[in-house]
Protein backbone atom coordinates (compact mmCIF):
# COMPACT_ATOMS: atom_id res chain seq x y z
CA UNK A 1 0.00 0.00 0.00
CA UNK A 2 1.23 3.33 -1.13
CA UNK A 3 1.81 6.02 2.00
CA UNK A 4 2.80 9.42 2.26
CA UNK A 5 4.13 11.07 5.41
CA UNK A 6 6.78 12.98 6.67
CA UNK A 7 9.91 11.86 8.57
CA UNK A 8 11.42 14.52 10.43
CA UNK A 9 10.27 17.03 8.19
CA UNK A 10 10.85 15.66 4.64
CA UNK A 11 8.39 14.02 2.71
CA UNK A 12 8.36 10.61 1.50
CA UNK A 13 5.98 8.55 -0.84
CA UNK A 14 6.62 4.58 -0.34
CA UNK A 15 5.16 1.69 -0.92
CA UNK A 16 4.80 -0.26 2.38
CA UNK A 17 3.86 -3.87 3.08
CA UNK A 18 0.50 -3.66 4.92
CA UNK A 19 2.57 -6.25 7.88
CA UNK A 20 5.19 -4.02 8.55
CA UNK A 21 5.59 -2.26 11.99
CA UNK A 22 6.71 1.55 11.74
CA UNK A 23 9.89 -0.05 13.52
CA UNK A 24 10.50 -2.10 10.40
CA UNK A 25 9.80 0.29 7.60
CA UNK A 26 12.56 3.10 9.24
CA UNK A 27 15.25 0.54 9.94
CA UNK A 28 14.82 -1.42 6.91
CA UNK A 29 13.22 0.26 4.16
CA UNK A 30 14.38 3.73 5.12
CA UNK A 31 17.65 2.39 6.59
CA UNK A 32 16.67 4.82 9.81
CA UNK A 33 18.91 2.96 11.90
CA UNK A 34 18.68 5.11 14.56
CA UNK A 35 15.91 3.96 15.98
CA UNK A 36 16.30 0.74 17.57
CA UNK A 37 14.36 -2.51 18.28
CA UNK A 38 14.57 -4.15 22.09
CA UNK A 39 11.73 -5.92 23.25
CA UNK A 40 9.12 -5.68 20.07
CA UNK A 41 6.24 -5.83 22.13
CA UNK A 42 6.21 -1.93 23.74
CA UNK A 43 7.73 -3.07 27.30
CA UNK A 44 11.15 -1.42 26.79
CA UNK A 45 10.68 2.03 24.60
CA UNK A 46 13.43 1.51 22.84
CA UNK A 47 11.98 2.10 19.38
CA UNK A 48 10.20 5.52 20.72
CA UNK A 49 9.46 7.90 18.09
CA UNK A 50 7.10 10.86 17.68
CA UNK A 51 4.22 10.45 16.23
CA UNK A 52 2.39 13.28 15.40
CA UNK A 53 3.90 15.40 17.76
CA UNK A 54 3.04 12.59 20.78
CA UNK A 55 5.69 9.44 21.92
CA UNK A 56 4.48 5.86 20.57
CA UNK A 57 6.21 3.06 20.24
CA UNK A 58 7.32 1.95 16.64
CA UNK A 59 7.64 -1.44 16.75
CA UNK A 60 3.75 -1.37 17.82
CA UNK A 61 2.14 0.81 14.63
CA UNK A 62 1.68 -0.34 11.42
CA UNK A 63 3.39 1.38 9.49
CA UNK A 64 0.06 1.70 7.00
CA UNK A 65 -1.36 3.01 9.46
CA UNK A 66 0.86 6.79 9.76
CA UNK A 67 -0.06 7.69 6.13
CA UNK A 68 -0.53 11.13 6.03
CA UNK A 69 1.37 11.67 9.95
CA UNK A 70 4.30 13.50 10.49
CA UNK A 71 6.91 11.28 12.30
CA UNK A 72 10.19 12.60 13.77
CA UNK A 73 13.20 10.15 14.98
CA UNK A 74 16.64 10.53 16.58
CA UNK A 75 18.10 11.32 13.08
CA UNK A 76 16.42 14.93 13.18
CA UNK A 77 17.19 15.86 16.63
CA UNK A 78 20.44 17.32 16.06
CA UNK A 79 20.62 20.11 13.10
CA UNK A 80 23.31 21.27 11.07
CA UNK A 81 26.01 18.82 12.94
CA UNK A 82 25.26 20.22 16.14
CA UNK A 83 23.71 18.29 19.00
CA UNK A 84 20.50 19.35 20.26
CA UNK A 85 20.13 20.95 23.87
CA UNK A 86 18.82 17.67 24.90
CA UNK A 87 21.47 15.62 23.31
CA UNK A 88 24.13 18.19 24.68
CA UNK A 89 22.82 17.46 28.51
CA UNK A 90 23.01 13.96 27.99
CA UNK A 91 26.62 14.04 26.75
CA UNK A 92 27.26 16.58 29.56
CA UNK A 93 25.64 14.26 32.44
CA UNK A 94 27.12 10.71 30.37
CA UNK A 95 23.63 9.80 30.49
CA UNK A 96 24.86 7.43 27.83
CA UNK A 97 26.65 3.78 28.29
CA UNK A 98 26.01 1.19 25.78
CA UNK A 99 23.62 3.60 24.26
CA UNK A 100 20.70 1.29 23.11
CA UNK A 101 18.08 3.23 24.73
CA UNK A 102 19.14 6.58 24.41
CA UNK A 103 17.33 7.38 20.83
CA UNK A 104 14.04 6.68 22.47
CA UNK A 105 14.76 8.43 26.16
CA UNK A 106 16.18 11.75 23.92
CA UNK A 107 12.75 11.74 22.08
CA UNK A 108 10.77 10.69 25.19
CA UNK A 109 12.48 13.17 27.00
CA UNK A 110 11.54 16.09 24.22
CA UNK A 111 7.91 15.03 24.53
CA UNK A 112 8.39 15.44 28.43
CA UNK A 113 9.77 19.03 28.55
CA UNK A 114 7.20 20.13 25.70
CA UNK A 115 4.19 19.68 27.70
CA UNK A 116 5.87 20.28 31.02
CA UNK A 117 8.98 22.98 30.83
CA UNK A 118 10.21 22.33 34.50
CA UNK A 119 9.02 18.88 35.45
CA UNK A 120 9.98 17.76 38.86
CA UNK A 121 11.98 14.52 39.55
CA UNK A 122 9.18 12.69 40.21
CA UNK A 123 7.30 13.94 36.66
CA UNK A 124 10.69 13.27 35.04
CA UNK A 125 10.51 9.15 36.54
CA UNK A 126 6.84 9.39 35.29
CA UNK A 127 7.51 10.64 32.12
CA UNK A 128 10.16 8.16 31.30
CA UNK A 129 8.58 5.65 32.94
CA UNK A 130 7.85 3.79 29.28
CA UNK A 131 11.62 4.11 28.84
CA UNK A 132 13.97 1.09 30.07
CA UNK A 133 17.62 1.67 30.57
CA UNK A 134 19.66 -1.10 31.84
CA UNK A 135 23.18 0.45 32.39
CA UNK A 136 22.78 4.26 33.80
CA UNK A 137 20.48 3.10 37.03
CA UNK A 138 18.54 6.38 35.56
CA UNK A 139 20.52 9.11 37.80
CA UNK A 140 22.63 10.50 35.34
CA UNK A 141 19.71 10.63 32.43
CA UNK A 142 17.08 12.22 35.10
CA UNK A 143 20.17 15.01 35.92
CA UNK A 144 20.60 15.82 31.70
CA UNK A 145 16.62 16.14 32.17
CA UNK A 146 17.04 18.92 35.34
CA UNK A 147 20.06 20.40 33.70
CA UNK A 148 18.45 21.16 30.28
CA UNK A 149 15.37 21.98 31.94
CA UNK A 150 17.66 25.18 33.74
CA UNK A 151 17.14 22.83 37.64
CA UNK A 152 20.46 22.06 37.96
CA UNK A 153 19.65 23.54 41.85
CA UNK A 154 17.40 20.43 42.27
CA UNK A 155 20.25 18.02 41.18
CA UNK A 156 20.49 17.16 45.26
CA UNK A 157 17.02 15.72 44.86
CA UNK A 158 18.71 12.68 42.89
CA UNK A 159 20.30 9.82 44.89
CA UNK A 160 23.37 8.17 43.71
CA UNK A 161 23.45 4.46 43.97
CA UNK B 1 8.22 -11.75 10.85
CA UNK B 2 4.77 -10.76 10.78
CA UNK B 3 2.49 -13.21 8.59
CA UNK B 4 0.22 -11.73 5.30
CA UNK B 5 -2.76 -9.73 6.30
CA UNK B 6 -5.44 -7.52 4.84
CA UNK B 7 -5.39 -3.97 6.10
CA UNK B 8 -9.00 -1.87 5.96
CA UNK B 9 -9.01 1.76 6.92
CA UNK B 10 -12.67 3.06 6.83
CA UNK B 11 -13.77 6.17 6.63
CA UNK B 12 -17.43 6.06 7.70
CA UNK B 13 -19.42 3.75 10.52
CA UNK B 14 -21.44 2.46 7.53
CA UNK B 15 -18.55 1.24 5.77
CA UNK B 16 -16.99 -0.19 9.14
CA UNK B 17 -20.18 -1.93 9.56
CA UNK B 18 -20.23 -3.61 6.21
CA UNK B 19 -16.81 -4.79 6.42
CA UNK B 20 -17.84 -6.20 9.60
CA UNK B 21 -20.79 -7.92 8.72
CA UNK B 22 -19.19 -9.26 5.24
CA UNK B 23 -15.88 -10.99 7.31
CA UNK B 24 -16.84 -11.19 10.98
CA UNK B 25 -14.82 -13.54 12.90
CA UNK B 26 -12.00 -13.37 10.44
CA UNK B 27 -11.44 -9.80 11.12
CA UNK B 28 -9.91 -8.04 14.17
CA UNK B 29 -10.36 -4.41 14.92
CA UNK B 30 -7.67 -2.58 15.31
CA UNK B 31 -7.56 0.91 17.19
CA UNK B 32 -4.16 1.43 19.85
CA UNK B 33 -2.81 -1.90 18.36
CA UNK B 34 -0.87 -2.43 21.76
CA UNK B 35 -2.56 -5.47 22.18
CA UNK B 36 -3.60 -6.71 18.74
CA UNK B 37 0.39 -5.88 17.16
CA UNK B 38 1.88 -7.72 19.82
CA UNK B 39 -0.85 -10.55 20.04
CA UNK B 40 -0.53 -11.10 15.87
CA UNK B 41 3.56 -10.69 16.37
CA UNK B 42 3.30 -13.88 19.35
CA UNK B 43 1.09 -15.89 17.08
CA UNK B 44 -1.93 -15.20 19.71
CA UNK B 45 -3.83 -14.04 17.43
CA UNK B 46 -3.97 -14.51 13.44
CA UNK B 47 -6.75 -12.25 12.07
CA UNK B 48 -7.03 -12.67 8.22
CA UNK B 49 -7.99 -9.10 8.18
CA UNK B 50 -6.96 -6.09 10.19
CA UNK B 51 -10.03 -3.23 10.16
CA UNK B 52 -8.53 0.15 11.50
CA UNK B 53 -11.51 2.30 13.45
CA UNK B 54 -8.95 5.24 14.21
CA UNK B 55 -9.57 6.67 10.74
CA UNK B 56 -13.75 6.63 10.50
CA UNK B 57 -15.12 9.84 11.02
CA UNK B 58 -17.15 10.67 14.35
CA UNK B 59 -14.66 8.03 16.18
CA UNK B 60 -12.30 10.43 18.22
CA UNK B 61 -11.78 11.70 21.32
CA UNK B 62 -14.25 12.09 24.24
CA UNK B 63 -17.61 14.34 24.88
CA UNK B 64 -19.39 15.36 28.29
CA UNK B 65 -23.12 16.31 27.89
CA UNK B 66 -25.16 17.25 31.39
CA UNK B 67 -27.72 15.48 30.09
CA UNK B 68 -25.88 11.62 28.47
CA UNK B 69 -22.66 12.31 30.58
CA UNK B 70 -19.40 11.03 29.70
CA UNK B 71 -19.18 9.72 26.19
CA UNK B 72 -15.94 7.72 25.43
CA UNK B 73 -15.50 7.22 21.81
CA UNK B 74 -14.11 4.07 19.66
CA UNK B 75 -10.87 5.78 19.20
CA UNK B 76 -9.90 7.86 22.25
CA UNK B 77 -7.09 7.14 24.04
CA UNK B 78 -6.12 6.46 27.23
CA UNK B 79 -4.17 10.14 27.26
CA UNK B 80 -6.96 11.96 24.96
CA UNK B 81 -9.16 11.05 28.31
CA UNK B 82 -6.59 12.27 30.65
CA UNK B 83 -6.00 15.36 28.79
CA UNK B 84 -9.68 16.61 29.46
CA UNK B 85 -9.13 18.75 32.22
CA UNK B 86 -13.00 17.88 33.58
CA UNK B 87 -12.71 14.75 33.90
CA UNK B 88 -9.82 14.84 36.88
CA UNK B 89 -13.00 16.57 38.47
CA UNK B 90 -15.44 14.94 37.48
CA UNK B 91 -15.06 11.72 37.18
CA UNK B 92 -11.25 10.95 39.20
CA UNK B 93 -11.16 7.19 39.60
CA UNK B 94 -11.61 7.15 35.90
CA UNK B 95 -8.62 9.50 35.54
CA UNK B 96 -6.49 7.22 38.56
CA UNK B 97 -7.22 3.92 36.64
CA UNK B 98 -6.23 5.35 33.48
CA UNK B 99 -3.28 7.22 34.60
CA UNK B 100 -2.10 4.23 36.17
CA UNK B 101 -2.41 1.96 32.84
CA UNK B 102 0.90 1.09 31.28
CA UNK B 103 3.49 3.54 30.42
CA UNK B 104 2.86 6.94 28.80
CA UNK B 105 3.80 5.87 24.97
CA UNK B 106 1.43 3.21 25.48
CA UNK B 107 -1.10 5.78 27.08
CA UNK B 108 -0.61 8.04 23.88
CA UNK B 109 -2.09 5.00 21.38
CA UNK B 110 -4.09 2.29 23.57
CA UNK B 111 -7.63 3.44 23.34
CA UNK B 112 -10.12 3.12 26.95
CA UNK B 113 -12.46 0.76 24.16
CA UNK B 114 -9.94 -1.79 23.38
CA UNK B 115 -8.14 -1.99 26.79
CA UNK B 116 -12.41 -2.99 27.62
CA UNK B 117 -13.10 -4.74 24.46
CA UNK B 118 -10.01 -7.21 25.00
CA UNK B 119 -11.62 -8.23 28.01
CA UNK B 120 -8.36 -9.39 29.53
CA UNK B 121 -9.63 -9.87 33.54
CA UNK B 122 -6.19 -7.19 34.39
CA UNK B 123 -8.53 -4.50 32.17
CA UNK B 124 -7.47 -1.05 34.68
CA UNK B 125 -10.27 1.04 32.53
CA UNK B 126 -12.62 -1.81 33.38
CA UNK B 127 -12.84 -1.47 37.03
CA UNK B 128 -13.23 1.97 36.99
CA UNK B 129 -16.31 1.61 34.55
CA UNK B 130 -17.91 -1.33 36.91
CA UNK B 131 -17.79 1.46 39.57
CA UNK B 132 -19.37 4.41 37.28
CA UNK B 133 -22.27 2.35 36.17
CA UNK B 134 -21.21 3.17 32.44
CA UNK B 135 -22.45 1.01 29.78
CA UNK B 136 -20.94 -0.39 26.73
CA UNK B 137 -23.19 0.89 23.36
CA UNK B 138 -22.21 -2.02 20.49
CA UNK B 139 -23.28 -1.37 16.83
CA UNK B 140 -23.87 -3.00 13.48
CA UNK B 141 -25.26 -2.73 10.44
CA UNK B 142 -28.19 -4.32 12.33
CA UNK B 143 -28.50 -1.14 14.73
CA UNK B 144 -27.33 -0.11 18.17
CA UNK B 145 -27.93 -2.13 21.38
CA UNK B 146 -26.50 -0.88 25.02
CA UNK B 147 -25.24 -3.33 27.67
CA UNK B 148 -24.60 -2.71 31.71
CA UNK B 149 -21.18 -3.10 32.14
CA UNK B 150 -21.48 -5.85 34.45
CA UNK B 151 -23.22 -7.87 32.06
CA UNK B 152 -20.09 -7.31 29.29
CA UNK B 153 -17.40 -9.60 30.20
CA UNK B 154 -18.07 -13.23 29.35
CA UNK B 155 -14.40 -14.75 30.57
CA UNK B 156 -11.43 -14.13 29.84
CA UNK B 157 -11.01 -12.62 26.30
CA UNK B 158 -14.58 -13.27 25.90
CA UNK B 159 -17.39 -10.55 26.06
CA UNK B 160 -21.23 -9.88 24.60
CA UNK B 161 -19.90 -8.50 21.14
CA UNK B 162 -20.83 -10.64 18.26
CA UNK B 163 -18.70 -10.89 14.84
CA UNK B 164 -20.99 -8.50 13.26
CA UNK B 165 -20.65 -6.20 16.14
CA UNK B 166 -17.93 -3.30 17.87
CA UNK B 167 -17.70 -1.62 20.78
CA UNK B 168 -18.42 1.94 19.45
CA UNK B 169 -18.55 3.77 22.47
CA UNK B 170 -18.95 4.03 26.42
CA UNK B 171 -21.78 6.26 28.26
CA UNK B 172 -20.90 6.54 31.80
CA UNK B 173 -23.64 8.51 33.29
CA UNK B 174 -23.75 12.29 34.62
CA UNK B 175 -25.65 10.93 37.90
CA UNK B 176 -21.96 9.00 38.25
CA UNK B 177 -19.77 12.56 38.29
CA UNK B 178 -18.50 13.88 41.44
CA UNK B 179 -18.38 10.68 43.08
CA UNK B 180 -15.18 10.55 44.79
CA UNK B 181 -13.21 7.13 43.87
CA UNK B 182 -9.84 5.43 43.77
CA UNK B 183 -7.69 2.64 42.63
CA UNK B 184 -4.89 0.63 44.20
CA UNK B 185 -2.73 -1.56 41.92
CA UNK B 186 -0.32 -4.10 43.11
CA UNK B 187 2.47 -4.07 40.16
CA UNK B 188 6.16 -4.92 40.67
CA UNK B 189 7.60 -1.86 39.60
CA UNK B 190 5.98 1.74 39.95
CA UNK B 191 5.06 2.59 36.26
CA UNK B 192 4.52 0.07 33.20
CA UNK B 193 3.10 -3.10 34.46
CA UNK B 194 -0.05 -5.12 34.93
CA UNK B 195 -1.74 -5.46 37.86
CA UNK B 196 -1.23 -8.23 40.35
CA UNK B 197 -4.41 -7.71 41.61
CA UNK B 198 -6.50 -3.82 41.65
CA UNK B 199 -8.74 -2.38 43.15
CA UNK B 200 -10.78 0.49 42.03
CA UNK B 201 -13.30 2.21 44.84
CA UNK B 202 -16.11 4.85 45.01
CA UNK B 203 -18.49 6.59 47.68
CA UNK B 204 -21.53 7.86 45.85
CA UNK B 205 -25.06 8.70 48.03
CA UNK B 206 -23.99 6.23 50.92
CA UNK B 207 -23.46 3.52 48.69
CA UNK B 208 -19.76 2.09 47.84
CA UNK B 209 -19.00 0.39 44.86
CA UNK B 210 -15.95 -1.82 43.92
CA UNK B 211 -14.29 -3.17 40.69
CA UNK B 212 -11.87 -5.57 41.34
CA UNK B 213 -9.17 -6.70 38.61
CA UNK B 214 -6.86 -9.61 37.92
CA UNK B 215 -9.06 -11.79 40.93
CA UNK B 216 -11.35 -13.75 38.54
CA UNK B 217 -11.47 -14.55 35.29
CA UNK B 218 -13.24 -11.35 34.21
CA UNK B 219 -12.89 -7.89 36.06
CA UNK B 220 -15.47 -8.33 39.21
CA UNK B 221 -18.21 -5.85 40.09
CA UNK B 222 -19.24 -5.71 43.75
CA UNK B 223 -22.01 -2.85 44.31
CA UNK B 224 -24.95 -2.12 46.82
CA UNK B 225 -22.74 -2.03 50.19
CA UNK B 226 -24.12 0.91 52.37
CA UNK B 227 -20.94 3.71 53.76
CA UNK B 228 -21.87 2.89 57.06
CA UNK B 229 -21.52 -0.83 56.74
CA UNK B 230 -18.15 -2.00 59.16
CA UNK B 231 -14.88 -2.37 56.97
CA UNK B 232 -14.83 -6.24 57.69
CA UNK B 233 -18.50 -5.94 55.70
CA UNK B 234 -17.43 -4.44 53.01
CA UNK B 235 -13.87 -6.88 52.98
CA UNK B 236 -15.92 -10.00 52.92
CA UNK B 237 -18.05 -8.85 49.91
CA UNK B 238 -15.47 -8.42 47.58
CA UNK B 239 -13.22 -11.76 48.85
CA UNK B 240 -16.83 -13.49 47.95
CA UNK B 241 -16.81 -12.06 44.54
CA UNK B 242 -13.46 -12.77 43.46
CA UNK B 243 -11.73 -16.20 42.56
CA UNK B 244 -8.14 -15.68 42.12
CA UNK B 245 -5.55 -18.17 40.80
CA UNK B 246 -2.05 -18.79 41.96
CA UNK B 247 -0.31 -17.96 38.56
CA UNK B 248 3.56 -17.19 37.38
CA UNK B 249 2.72 -13.64 39.16
CA UNK B 250 2.23 -14.52 42.49
CA UNK B 251 -0.45 -17.09 44.63
CA UNK B 252 -3.92 -16.83 45.17
CA UNK B 253 -3.42 -16.41 49.01
CA UNK B 254 -1.32 -13.38 48.41
CA UNK B 255 -4.21 -11.99 45.80
CA UNK B 256 -6.39 -12.47 48.11
CA UNK B 257 -4.34 -10.58 51.59
CA UNK B 258 -3.53 -7.38 49.03
CA UNK B 259 -7.41 -7.15 47.74
CA UNK B 260 -8.03 -7.08 52.06
CA UNK B 261 -5.41 -4.83 52.45
CA UNK B 262 -6.85 -2.43 49.33
CA UNK B 263 -10.08 -2.51 50.12
CA UNK B 264 -9.48 -1.29 54.02
CA UNK B 265 -7.42 1.35 52.92
CA UNK B 266 -9.09 2.97 50.23
CA UNK B 267 -12.36 2.85 52.82
CA UNK B 268 -10.08 5.06 54.57
CA UNK B 269 -9.09 7.19 52.23
CA UNK B 270 -11.84 7.54 49.73
CA UNK B 271 -13.97 10.42 51.30
CA UNK B 272 -17.53 10.57 50.69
Amino acid sequence: MKIKLTINGDPYEKDVAENSTLLRFLREDLGLTGTKEGCGAGECGACTVLLDGRTVNACMVLAVETDGSAVETIEGEAKDGRLSAIQQAFDRHHSVQCGYCSPGMVLSVRELIQRNPKPSVAEIKQGLEGNFCRCTGYTQIIEAVLDVTGQVESKGEVTHA
Amino acid sequence: MIYNFRYLAPETREELHAMLADRGAGAALLSGGTDLLVNIRNGVARPECVINVKKVKGFAGVSWSAQEGLIIRAGCTINDLLREPRIREAYPLLAACAHDLASYQIRNRATVVGNVANASPCSDMAAALLCLKARAVLSSSRGEREVPFPEFFKGVKKTVIRPDELLERIIIPAGSAGAPGDYRKLKRINGHDLAIVGVALLKQDGEIRMGISSAAPTPVYVGGLKTSEPAETVVAAALAAVSPISDVRCTREYREHMIQVYVRRLLDEVKG
